[in-house]
């Protein structure tokens, strides 16, 4: 049995600041499923908001985030993260993030989607690279122990109370118990549930169903975001800091469709309108071949796109053999980013003591029903900080809970005696049939565009398809790096909230931010201005509805 | 197109030492060598490798294909696959092979730690850097740290190259306490160092250039 007073699961930007943060007072431990470098935080291209400039103000920042959020984003959560932004990001730079510079050698900015300034500080389109890399050099430093491709299983009860987890380390194939006081959730998204996603294949949401099957409150996951511009066909993120940089969408016809949709904002509108409008434009037969639109960088200028986009060109010329110097970049919008997950508090604090999330398995909720470009990385510094010193305060003032071996047994005996299972033997069905089909329904429909009929036929069907899954031989055995397993434990994961997205959208029966219902194509705040609180049922989940923290903002028309 | 695969395996618990096996997949030229792998393990799902992002950013598919040490994910088919479609993969050499695909990263993260791989602050850091200051630094900060370059070339009881890579980055870095002291600490005699500059931007993945100091 291992022990540490803090265990912080997940080793990206949010399970790294809350480890650092943390590591000054507390024993901690960094549990990741991969190498923490390889999270993937360091995906993220765009930047970090922060108001910095003097022309800009935190209250333009909240008042952004808000109305980007269509009014659904926690008010006092969204103060917390503009008011914290501009210090970490200057904690940042003394930590060793090499952020773009202005002349005056000041952080430069640049503008992101649905932002009234240009408030994203960058490291060119590497962002998240960057500061990823730095936050594990600082790791380091502080000497926070590591354990590199462990997974987590299942969460350890006292009670109430959480008294450790059980893990699974991928290399030795063994089991472990590690005693803890606070568990920090920082395990990302669930990108992998869609067919089309930008996101990694580590990306399966395990910690959100984890927290979930512990009895968890999770909160407004039909809320699913769709990037407006990844490459045809692979999905990969092509960043909207090429549109920030002065990027144009256009369809076959060559025009600027944008201004048919947000005439103000254009290309820069929220990503929730601009994936619609390209849909829109598709649909109605203004799609290149009728399949996707370009997004043209031609006139930006090879330089321009060298310093400011170099990631953006590679990726372009690498997977859609095309120089965007010259040639505009074939774009569909894909899966991107939850802005549902697990509710907590402004502290992080979820409804279970002791268990805390930060970062995308969160829902604080400070993106609402549509996230900004630039927050979500601001999020998981500020929110990440946080969970730490909440951890710390629980720690200090909670008892260790006892977790004696006849505690821990009925725990370890049923992972046993799948670790110990032989090898599988034939059948029909797969982890990689249900996965496929699970993923064609949700980019189908649970996607962009969503309506009744649709929603219900996918809960329906998703309920079949998680009957099929507990009739799946797991692929057993005691080898070590044994991705069949994990592969089978993950589709599980995404099985439980495919479940909850589908759900929650069949329930909210209006459309606002990401989710938008053609048979119910308004915003509805007499009975919708709510969040959707989730949590396990006895047989299928149980939906209710939460307040939404309004201070200052009452809900207006969200036009760009 | 159809691809004839011989892929390495190696399951310590059973083999006594690592064996090809062939699968045969049928991808288009414009897919990776990643994707060819998730097939081969669709076809198996007891083959093991690492992988996550598919966008060259997070640096877990470092294997050897066909001969040469670099990213699955950024290795397209037709860059690699011949007229007679044979693609051959194994792990990197000079890591220890743990499963199939997968090495030891341990003594790689290990040899970053020797050359106290993060920036010590001064404390009259004002929080300002010139702009081509800062861009001096980009090319060595954008390192994904995949381990390619270790398995390509060596320095013999020397610091590797990766850590060699992330200690130049931080001796440029004038808020650093160390600074150009990091280089005298890090030990690379010239020859090897003329071999770092030479091969690295060949091997690297994000083509990293070593520049001259």
């Amino acid at each position: 049995m291992l022990i540490h007073e803090v265990l912080v699961v997940g080793g990206g930007l949010a399970g790294l600041m809350a480890a650092l943060t943390a590591s000054e007072k507390s024993d901690v431990a960094v549990l990741s499923k991969v190498y923490p470098t390889r999270s993937h935080s360091g995906a993220a291209q765009g930047g970090f908001n922060a108001v910095l400039g003097e022309d800009d103000s935190i209250a333009a920042h909240i008042f952004d985030t808000v109305k980007g959020s269509d009014y659904l984003g926690d008010q006092d959560a969204i103060e917390v993260l503009c008011s914290e932004g501009p210090e970490l990001i200057l904690e940042l730079e003394h930590m060793g993030v090499l952020w773009n510079r202005n002349p005056g050698g000041g952080l430069a900015q640049r503008s992101l989607g649905g932002a009234g300034f240009p408030r994203a500080c960058f490291a060119a389109d590497v962002s998240g690279h960057v500061v990823l890399h730095t936050l594990f050099e600082k790791a380091l430093e502080s000497g926070v122990k590591v354990y590199p491709e462990w997974h987590l299983l299942e969460l350890l009860f006292e009670g109430e109370q959480i008294a450790g987890a059980l893990v699974y380390d991928l290399a030795r194939a063994k089991l472990e118990i590690i005693r803890c006081k606070v568990v920090i959730l920082a395990t990302g998204g669930y990108g992998r549930a869609f067919a089309k996603t930008t996101n990694a294949y580590a990306n399966t949401g395990d910690g959100m169903a984890i927290a979930y099957r512990a009895g968890a409150l999770l909160s407004d996951m039909e809320f699913v975001q769709f990037h407006p511009t990844t490459l045809f066909g692979t999905n990969i993120l092509i960043s909207e800091a090429a549109r920030g940089e002065g990027g144009y969408l256009r369809n076959k016809d060559g025009e600027r469709f944008m201004a048919r949709y947000a005439p103000q904002k254009m290309e820069l509108a929220p990503r929730d309108l601009v994936s619609r409008a390209i849909f829109k434009e598709i649909k109605e037969g203004r799609g290149v071949e009728g399949k996707y639109v370009h997004l043209d960088l031609t006139h930006l200028g090879e330089e321009l796109l060298q310093q400011r986009l170099p990631q953006v060109k590679d990726l372009a010329a690498r997977y859609a053999g095309i120089d965007a110097a010259w040639t505009p970049i074939p774009i569909e919008p894909a899966q991107h980013y939850s802005m549902g997950g697990v509710r907590t508090d402004i502290w992080g604090m979820t409804s279970i003591p002791g268990l805390l999330a930060a970062g995308e398995v969160a829902n604080v909720s400070v993106h609402g029903a549509n996230r900004l470009g630039g927050n979500s990385l601001l999020e998981t510094v500020v929110f990440g900080r946080r969970a730490g010193q909440t951890a710390v305060r629980f720690a200090e003032k909670q008892p260790w809970a006892s977790l004696s071996p006849a505690d821990v047994t009925p725990y370890l005996e049923p992972w046993d005696s799948l670790l110990a299972g032989k090898a599988q033997g034939k059948q029909d069905d797969s982890p990689f049939k249900i996965q496929q089909e699970a993923t064609l329904l949700m980019t189908r429909q649970v996607g962009v565009f969503r309506d009744g009929p649709g929603l219900e036929d996918a809960v329906k069907r998703m309920a079949e398809l998680k009957e099929r899954y507990k009739k799946l031989i797991p692929p057993a055995g005691k080898q070590p790096y044994n991705y069949g397993l994990i592969h089978y434990l993950e589709l599980g994961y995404l099985l439980d909230l495919c479940e909850l997205i589908a759900g929650g959208a069949l329930r909210r029966t209006e459309s606002r931010g990401a989710h938008f219902r053609l048979d119910c194509p308004w915003r509805d705040d007499r009975n919708w201005l709510c969040h959707t609180i989730s949590r396990q049922g006895e047989r299928c989940p149980e939906f209710s509805d939460g307040p939404v923290s309004v201070t200052l903002y009452i809900p207006q028309e969200r036009g760009y | 197109m159809s691809l004839s695969l011989k892929i390495s395996r190696f399951n310590p618990e059973v083999d006594r030492e690592p064996y090809f096996q062939e699968f045969r997949v049928e991808m288009a030229g414009c897919q990776t060598v990643l994707d060819v792998l998730m097939e081969a393990w669709r076809q198996d799902p007891g083959l093991s490798f690492r992988r996550s992002c598919r966008s060259a950013i997070c640096g877990s598919c470092g294997v050897t294909i066909n001969g040469v040490p670099r990213l699955a994910c950024q290795t397209l088919i037709r860059e690699i696959a011949g007229h007679n479609g044979r693609i051959t993969i194994q792990p990197l050499p000079h890591f220890r092979q743990l499963k199939d695909l997968v090495v030891d990263l341990e003594p790689f993260f290990d040899s970053l730690k020797a050359i106290v791989p993060w920036l010590i602050t001064r404390w009259d850091h004002d929080g300002c850097m010139a702009p081509e200051v800062s861009r001096r630094m980009e090319g060595l900060a954008s390192c994904i740290l995949c381990g390619v370059c270790d398995a390509a070339f060596s320095n013999p009881g020397g610091t590797k190259p990766a850590a060699f890579v992330k200690g130049l980055r931080l001796a440029q870095d004038p808020r650093d306490v160390l600074n150009e002291a990091r280089l005298h600490v890090m030990q690379v005699p010239p020859v090897i160092l003329k071999l770092f500059i030479k091969k690295m931007p060949l091997v690297c993945p994000k083509k990293i250039k070593i520049p001259e100091i």
